[in-house]
């Protein structure tokens, strides 16, 4: 298991190497440099020059690609060509906790959602109860977030007035260890709607996962065996159904866990919430290769880690998977 | 099994516990090697040479600047939306609005632009007078403006003080620093065209740094400073409306000795050093940016009736246009713009009907057309066009903002504009503007076309881009309507590009297969002078020119002459009547006999402010929070329902 875990990791440098490479290409492929434009009027080239020159532009694309790996080995991810004042490192830093705790919040929220109500459909399947609860469940995964967004604001901010209407309840020079966030009322009560906005949908596809696995699980013989050795209704579905059920939801949890903890575009947006998902959009727009170079890099590197601690997973789940 | 999940969950509780605890470290300043560019004046061979050096610095950068509150004291706070992180607070740097409105509350300028005639009033500078051809122009500064910084851990604003333990005052050397500093091409500064009226500075701007003449060009840029308090500027050709610009953010002084020391982060709070009306107190990137009162600035006391009450800033940084208005409503904004799909609602609620504004906006919409690509190398084609779009209607049902039907390019808020004069395209005004209104207009399209070739527009095919946004697709879709039901057999396409892509079609150098016939674009004053406008955007040689217009059209051609001709004459033209003149004669033959653009209609400005809020409501760009008014014991009655 060791071996294969070492294995897995080293193998993670080739994968980001060709990730990174392509993203730069293509990033560069794009019509339209950074600096082509201030606002609507179009620079004179040998101003646009001047910029790009300093920024190293100007370099054949090799050498540009080299230079960013030998920053990236000791850690700088660069500059960023619209932030001025900023590098990517700053952007990633201010930026990364407060979607990584949106999402580790949405993400507890689905689960603890999901779930339980998959489990309780699956087990009272075709009653009033499974019913219900796959209703609500096509509801959530139906309600896209940008109406489940200003709809929370509209009904729980400003008509009920329970919650704040917008932005998170603590920024990056709050945060413990750069992370954390003081566990004050004030940053509870503004990561409510937010959470909820993006953890409903969420829970609603774990919680169909979770139903349509467990009804197949317990129709296999070794749960038949198991009731038949007399053991407690409780243990079989919590000790050997739970298990293997949630196979399909871990496999989905991996790259769901990297997409939401790096932000999520359009609930941040609404919420006006200052994560990271803006960054993703915007600097592509803004044909800013640092960040497009450190965003991509970033969700990459927790894609292949969610991966690898997924397939970890599966081993502790079925100990018929085994690695070498 | 059992034995490892509980030891996996007690590990996991001593790790989150120890984290937790552990984490009560206050933030160190770290020391960090950067490189930065210094200057230094020097005695060589008995003559004063500057010379410029790259050298690796040790600085030390303070990872994070909370200021302490002090207890017990309550400020007269605005709360405002900046609309979106700032790019830059760096004067040279500055292209957006969203940058130029912090500057503008932080950093004082030669002049400064009066809120209703947007002529020059003095600022740093007292008086200004310039020589008979109008190429040099000298400014005379106060001397009694400090530079003042906002110490974070007294949450004092200070005077800075240099080597000596001097105050340093604002001074000509500062100008002449801030003007070079725009100019020279290692800044990177986008907004550097606007200042190539000065001498030498094009030259500068577009010079290889690495060049031997390069310090040359440094020296010889027309900016000097006469005595301390005393700047000269030497302009490429004659301009009466220099001090406008000489009120811009790129011509400000700038403290030279900080953003040496600090390099790019000199913008930073607790690093960045300013002079005017508010200080910066703190930057959460992303988050939101504080403003202070600087009470070491003059215009406390000085223009005390003009001056308002407002102690601190407290601007968030929200994108969505609905979210900001849901905030407002929430009362955590005094002021927000109004989204589009809200304006109903609010012209129709009792109390927000009252709190609404409609202001113009320095800005004009227009459909550009590309003269050389067929059918639109016509003119009778493009005035067709021009004259098939209901403007009217446009403003009333489609984008609803109380937007005024354009008939010029140039803003009315621009000196020298003559928009809304019916003498210029009178097809684009409806009859109670003094215009021919919709169903005339048609009617002469309709004979236009005939004469062309295209009776009722059949055969005729055009492509109309715009670039990707809800509101341009539902004018182009609504003008696309327009322009079937005036002329039936006409046929219009409509395509989108992402904006950067788009811009790059757009531009003159881009191959002409690329272009559509028809283009939307927008047009910002720089500075409120119609030379920003007619000239800078349209001359065919000198300007942007997207419609390619050129002298060698053999139908406009002779026109595109004169027009040319006119520009550059009103551009030198000292008595201002006469300029105005020039002006009006080269709107009148840019739009209605070249026809280079059909303009649609002047921006305006739909926004909210609540009621304890007595604000101005003037550019986007110049807020001028300074004279702004907050009844604050209202608005704490207000918060604390």
């Amino acid at each position: 298991m060791t071996r294969y875990i070492v294995r897995r990791i080293l193998w993670f440098i080739p994968v980001l190497f060709a990730i990174a490479l392509v993203t730069f290409v293509l990033a560069r492929a794009m019509p339209g440099g950074p600096f082509d434009f201030a606002g609507d009027r179009s620079l004179p080239p040998s101003v646009v020059a001047n910029l790009e020159r300093k920024y190293h532009l100007d370099w054949p694309l090799w050498k540009q690609f080299a230079a960013w790996l030998w920053d990236l080995l000791h850690g700088d991810l660069g500059p960023s060509f619209r932030y001025r004042s900023l590098t990517v490192n700053d952007i990633i830093k201010q930026t990364f906790p407060v979607s990584f705790q949106l999402g580790i919040l949405s993400l507890a929220l689905a689960l603890i959602i999901g779930i339980p109500a998959g489990t309780l459909a699956a087990l009272k399947h075709n009653t009033w109860v499974d019913y219900f609860s796959s209703f609500i469940a096509i509801l959530g995964v139906s309600i896209p977030n940008i109406v489940l967004a200003p709809f929370l604001i509209w009904a729980f901010g400003l008509k009920l007035g329970w919650f704040p209407v917008a932005r998170w309840g603590a920024d990056y020079t709050q945060f413990y260890l750069g992370f954390i966030p003081p566990m004050t009322s004030d940053f509870w009560k503004h990561a409510v709607l937010p959470t909820v906005a993006l953890g409903t949908g969420l829970s609603a596809s774990i919680a169909r996962l979770t139903r349509a696995s467990l009804l197949q699980v317990i129709r296999e013989d070794y749960i038949r065996t198991a009731r038949a050795k007399g053991l407690r209704e409780r243990t079989i579905i919590i000790v050997h159904a739970m298990k293997n059920a949630l196979i399909p939801v871990v496999t989905v949890l991996g790259p769901l866990f990297a997409a939401i903890v790096t932000g999520t575009f359009v609930v941040e947006q609404i919420f006006g919430i200052s994560g990271m998902g803006q960054h993703f959009v915007d600097s592509v727009n803004n044909r800013d290769y640092p960040i497009v170079m450190g965003t991509t890099l970033l969700y990459s590197v927790l894609l292949v880690v969610a991966n690898l601690a997924v397939d970890i997973t599966y081993a502790w789940l079925d100990p018929r998977i085994r690695y070498e | 099994m059992l034995a490892r999940r509980r030891w996996l969950t007690l590990w996991a509780f001593v790790v989150i516990a120890s984290v937790v605890l552990s984490a009560c470290a206050q933030p160190t300043p770290q020391v960090v090697k950067e490189t930065v560019v210094v200057t230094e004046v020097v005695e060589k061979e008995g003559a004063t040479v500057v010379v410029t050096k790259i050298v690796e610095k040790e600085v030390e950068k303070i990872v994070e600047v909370t200021p302490t509150p002090v207890p017990g004291e309550e400020k007269v706070t605005l709360n405002i939306n900046w609309g979106t992180e700032p790019p830059t607070a760096d004067p040279s740097l500055a292209t957006d609005t969203t940058s130029v409105g912090v500057i503008e509350e932080l950093f004082l300028g030669l002049t400064d632009l009066d809120d209703e005639t947007m002529e020059a009033i003095p600022e740093l500078a007292t008086e200004w007078s310039s020589n008979e051809d109008r190429t040099v122009w000298t400014f005379k500064m106060r001397n009694d403006v400090p530079w003042v910084r906002y110490d974070p851990t007294t949450g004092q604003v200070e005077e800075v003080t240099d080597d000596e333990g001097n105050v340093r005052i604002v001074n000509a050397h500062d100008v002449v620093y801030g003007v070079k500093r725009t100019c020279d091409p290692r800044t990177g500064s986008d907004y550097a065209y606007v200042l190539y009226i000065v001498k030498g500075c094009a030259d500068l701007n577009m010079a290889d740094p690495e060049a031997e003449n390069f310090q040359e060009l440094y020296d010889a840029v027309g900016v000097r400073a006469v005595d301390d308090f005393t700047v000269e500027f030497t302009l490429e050709y004659g301009a009466g409306f220099f001090p406008q610009i000489a009120s811009m953010w790129i011509a400000r002084p700038m403290p030279q000795w900080i953003i040496e020391e600090k390099g790019e982060r000199w913008i930073e709070p607790g690093f960045i050093q300013t002079n005017g009306p508010y200080v910066m107190t703190e930057w959460v990137h992303g988050d939101h940016l504080t403003l202070e009162k600087n009470p070491l600035w003059y215009g406390w006391e000085e223009l005390a009736d003009e001056a308002g009450n407002i102690e601190k800033v407290y601007g968030v940084m929200i994108e969505e246009a609905s979210t900001a208005f849901a905030l407002y409503e929430d009362n955590e904004l005094d002021t927000a713009g109004v989204p589009l799909d809200q304006i109903e609602r609010v012209k129709a609620d009792p109390q927000l009907s009252k709190e609404f504004v409609n202001t113009p906006i320095n800005c004009t919409y227009y459909y550009g057309f590309i003269t050389k690509k067929p059918p639109t190398d016509d003119v009778r084609v493009r005035k067709a066009l021009s004259m098939g779009i209901d403007r009217k209607t446009l403003v009333e049902t489609v984008t609803k903002g109380g937007q005024i039907p354009a008939n010029a390019f140039t803003n009315p808020l621009n000196f020298g504009s003559p928009a809304l004069d019916p003498d210029i395209a009178p097809w684009a005004l409806p009859e109670d503007m003094g215009g021919w209104g919709y169903e005339k207009a048609v009617a002469e399209g309709k004979k236009l076309l005939e004469e062309a070739g295209y009776p009722d527009g059949e055969g005729l095919d055009i492509l109309l881009m715009h670039n990707v946004s809800e509101g341009h697709a539902r004018i182009a879709q609504a003008i696309q309507a327009m322009w079937k039901s005036a002329y039936p057999k006409i046929n219009v396409t409509i395509e989108t590009q992402e904006w950067r892509v788009y811009l790059k079609t757009i531009d003159r150098e881009s191959p002409l297969e690329d272009k559509p016939n028809v283009y939307r674009l927008g047009w910002c004053a720089d500075y409120p002078h119609a030379n920003n406008w007619i000239h800078e955007v349209f001359h065919p040689t000198e300007g942007a020119n997207e419609p390619l217009i050129s002298e060698d059209d053999p139908q406009v051609g002779e026109a595109v002459a004169k027009f040319a001709q006119l520009t550059k004459q009103a551009q030198v033209e000292p008595d201002p009547e006469k300029q105005k003149e020039l002006y009006k004669e080269a709107e009148r033959l840019f739009v209605d006999e070249i026809v280079g653009i059909a303009p649609i209609y002047y921006y305006t400005r739909v926004a909210v402010g609540k009621p304890w809020l007595d604000r101005v409501w003037g550019d986007p760009g110049r807020l001028h929070i300074w004279k702004w008014k907050i009844d604050w014991e209202a608005k704490k009655a207000a918060m604390g329902k």
